[in-house]
């Protein structure tokens, strides 16, 4: 796995959790603020950066993607909401805010619906995972992969600095085909949550969502999807941004903080 | 060379394409099914059919079907219904259905679907389970990243259906059984003769060692199959078998006319279609996510290019088990492969790409006429030298 490069300020601790190794990622004070990353880690952090002024940003690599390791047995979104729990007891994190995004929005809405009390304010940036009834929106596996880069952003500039030179790059090509076989697991015979709209009305939490209005991905039109589950959740939406809002927009990472504060 | 046995694939490729067709970057998995006219089908599968029984006329002793999905490559989803639509017309010849993959379909049918099929050809299945290529796994509903845990789980079962008296139960990872106990049961003991047919996947020779089963190597390139083989010789050994020399078929692209100009004409343009247009996919409908190991898919990645640029018939012939000539010709070509590798086993592509219906015949009866015999006679002699 080629080694991912995150601003220096964020501290990269290894923990071994049922006898899987992963990274954690952490640099801030405050309250904390975990943030649940999306299916590609290589993108960077580089958004995350402004919120440790005000918070303890704690990042954990996912099973599976990025530097952490596979573990084969991982097979359902539930079996990542396990590894959370033991994870977060070995970091002694017992109340947080929460913050996930795309299939990190989707982990953590899981997580949030069974373990509430412990999440101060949920903030749910262009989750995946809800069945709408235009199809077939946000099938991550439909989208050809050489294609996936630029269906991500609305500015094809914000993440051309995380993309090898060379398109046939087979390091690059390799790692990514890796993480698609972790979402394969989790993903290929069951796209979206089906049970997850059933257990929704358990976010009580303050809970924010924030959508790109250019989302290639998951179009802005599954926010509504979502609110209707989550009545009481606020959007904000964000004009000439995809499906990377936050590295694409300024305003989408400080109105998060913003609704953290 | 003991007894030689000769098979004759056919892949029932659905041939009109429309001339747009290269505009498509994949003859499989999404290539429009409106392009699949069922009146064509009627005259294409009767000829098909008429090829397999013909073949066993002329004197091979097996006929081989396959199964893909979603693809003009081939007509036959369902293998087992064109072995059961052949067994009442071909009276000898073993019928081989190399085969369905197990993980995709439920194990106790196929179990029961393949011990119809020996019983109503009294004992003259053979068949082969496949992972089955990355395409099918875009057509079916079973996930690619534990497609080999499944599989694997799936030939267990198949196999206890087949060897255990039943009821028996069987409480796997993805299948319960609480009565497998499947009518009717395999005509032949324990089970028809098992094979493994793949593309070269480490993991799938290792299984055909455990198993003591026999190993296909399809569509990998002439040294590619003497390494594989040479791994299931060594791993068939660590698991206490011996590789019969009739467990290791050669698959043979095989062409034969009056001279070779002749048999370059007449095959080259069909081979061609074959590789250019019939194999025709993606890169990521060739390995979907989770279907190959990580250092897999980079090998093959940095393979790719070579494999499917543009088609150069030299090439094509230097790199896969091409004979293409001849009748001396192809018999001598085809004793050295068989000596090269071990094998008395040749399962001949001898209905290519888009071939006529014409070319198909001449082929298969020059073949039965000039190639199966002599080969036959000098394996005859060789042994009586061997036994002298």
């Amino acid at each position: 796995m080629a080694a991912i490069a995150f601003p220096d300020q964020f501290k990269r601790e290894t923990h071994t959790i049922n006898g899987l190794k992963t990274t954690v990622l952490s640099a801030g004070k405050g309250e904390p603020l975990v943030f649940f990353h999306g299916a590609g880690i290589w993108h960077g952090i580089n958004f995350a950066v402004p919120w440790t002024q005000k918070f303890r940003v704690i990042i954990p690599l996912h099973p599976g993607l990025g530097e952490a390791d596979d573990d084969p047995a991982m097979t359902e979104m539930h079996d990542y909401v396990m590894h959370y729990l033991d994870l977060f007891d070995a970091l002694g994190l017992d109340k947080f805010h929460l913050v996930g995004f795309s299939l990190g929005g989707l982990m953590a809405a899981n997580f949030a619906v069974e373990h509430g009390h412990r999440v101060l304010r949920l903030v749910l940036v262009g989750p995946a995972g809800l069945r709408g009834k235009e199809r077939p929106k946000g099938d991550f596996f439909l989208l050809p992969p050489e294609k996936i880069p630029s269906l991500l952003v609305s500015n094809f500039d914000v993440i051309k600095q995380f993309l090898p030179e060379d398109p046939k790059d087979l390091e690059f090509m390799g790692d990514r085909y890796r993480e698609g076989g972790t979402l394969a697991r989790l993903l290929w015979e069951h796209p979206y949550d089906i049970k997850l709209p059933r257990y929704l009305h358990r976010l009580t939490m303050p809970t924010l969502l924030v959508w790109g209005e250019d989302d290639k991905l998951l179009s802005v039109q599954n926010a509504d999807l979502w609110r209707q589950y989550i009545p009481k959740a606020q959007l904000q939406t964000f004009k000439g941004a995809g499906h990377l809002v936050l590295d694409e927009k300024r305003e989408a990472v400080d109105a998060v903080q913003h609704f953290l504060s | 060379m003991s007894a030689v046995r000769f098979d004759f694939m056919h892949f029932m490729p659905y041939t009109h394409l429309p001339e747009n067709h290269k505009g498509y970057h994949s003859l499989w998995v999404d290539f429009p099914n409106k392009y699949y006219d069922p009146k064509k089908g009627v005259e294409l599968y009767k000829r098909y059919l008429a090829e397999l029984i013909l073949a066993e006329k002329v004197g091979f002793d097996a006929v081989v079907v396959n199964e893909h999905h979603n693809t003009a490559y081939s007509m036959m989803a369902a293998p087992n219904l064109i072995a059961a639509a052949i067994i009442p017309q071909i009276k000898t010849a073993k019928i081989c259905v190399w085969g369905t993959p197990p993980n995709l379909e439920y194990p106790n049918r196929l179990a029961e679907e393949y011990a119809m099929l020996d019983v109503m050809s009294e004992g003259r299945l053979e068949v082969a389970f496949p992972l089955g290529t990355g395409m099918e796994y875009w057509a079916n509903p079973i996930s690619p990243a534990n497609a080999r845990a499944r599989y694997r789980e799936s030939i267990d079962i198949i196999l206890q259906a087949w060897t255990q008296d039943g009821p028996t139960t069987y409480y796997g990872d993805f299948y319960t059984y609480r009565y497998l106990n499947p009518w009717p049961r395999p005509y032949q003991k324990p089970h028809p003769p098992c094979y493994i047919v793949g593309t070269g996947s480490p993991e799938t020779v290792e299984l055909a060692a455990k198993l003591g089963f026999g190993y296909s190597a399809v569509f990998v390139t002439k040294q590619r199959a003497q390494e594989l083989n040479q791994q299931l010789r060594r791993s068939s050994a660590e698991h206490g078998h011996q590789v019969r020399p009739e467990q290791v078929p050669l698959q043979v692209i095989t062409y034969v006319a009056e001279t070779k100009e002749k048999a370059e004409e007449e095959a080259i343009p069909h081979i061609r279609f074959f590789f250019e247009d019939a194999l025709r996919t993606t890169p990521t409908f060739l390995a979907p996510p989770g279907y190959l190991s990580v250092t897999e898919l980079k090998k093959r990645a940095a393979l790719a290019d070579k494999l499917h640029g543009a088609f150069n018939f030299d090439n094509v012939n230097e790199s896969f088990f091409v004979a293409v000539g001849t009748a001396d010709q192809v018999v001598a070509q085809l004793e050295e492969w068989a000596g090269r590798v071990g094998t008395n086993h040749f399962n001949l592509l001898a209905a290519i790409g888009d071939m006529p219906h014409w070319k198909v015949v001449k082929n298969l009866s020059l073949i039965g006429q000039d190639v199966i015999p002599r080969i036959r006679a000098n394996a005859a002699a060789e042994r009586r030298v061997a036994a002298e």
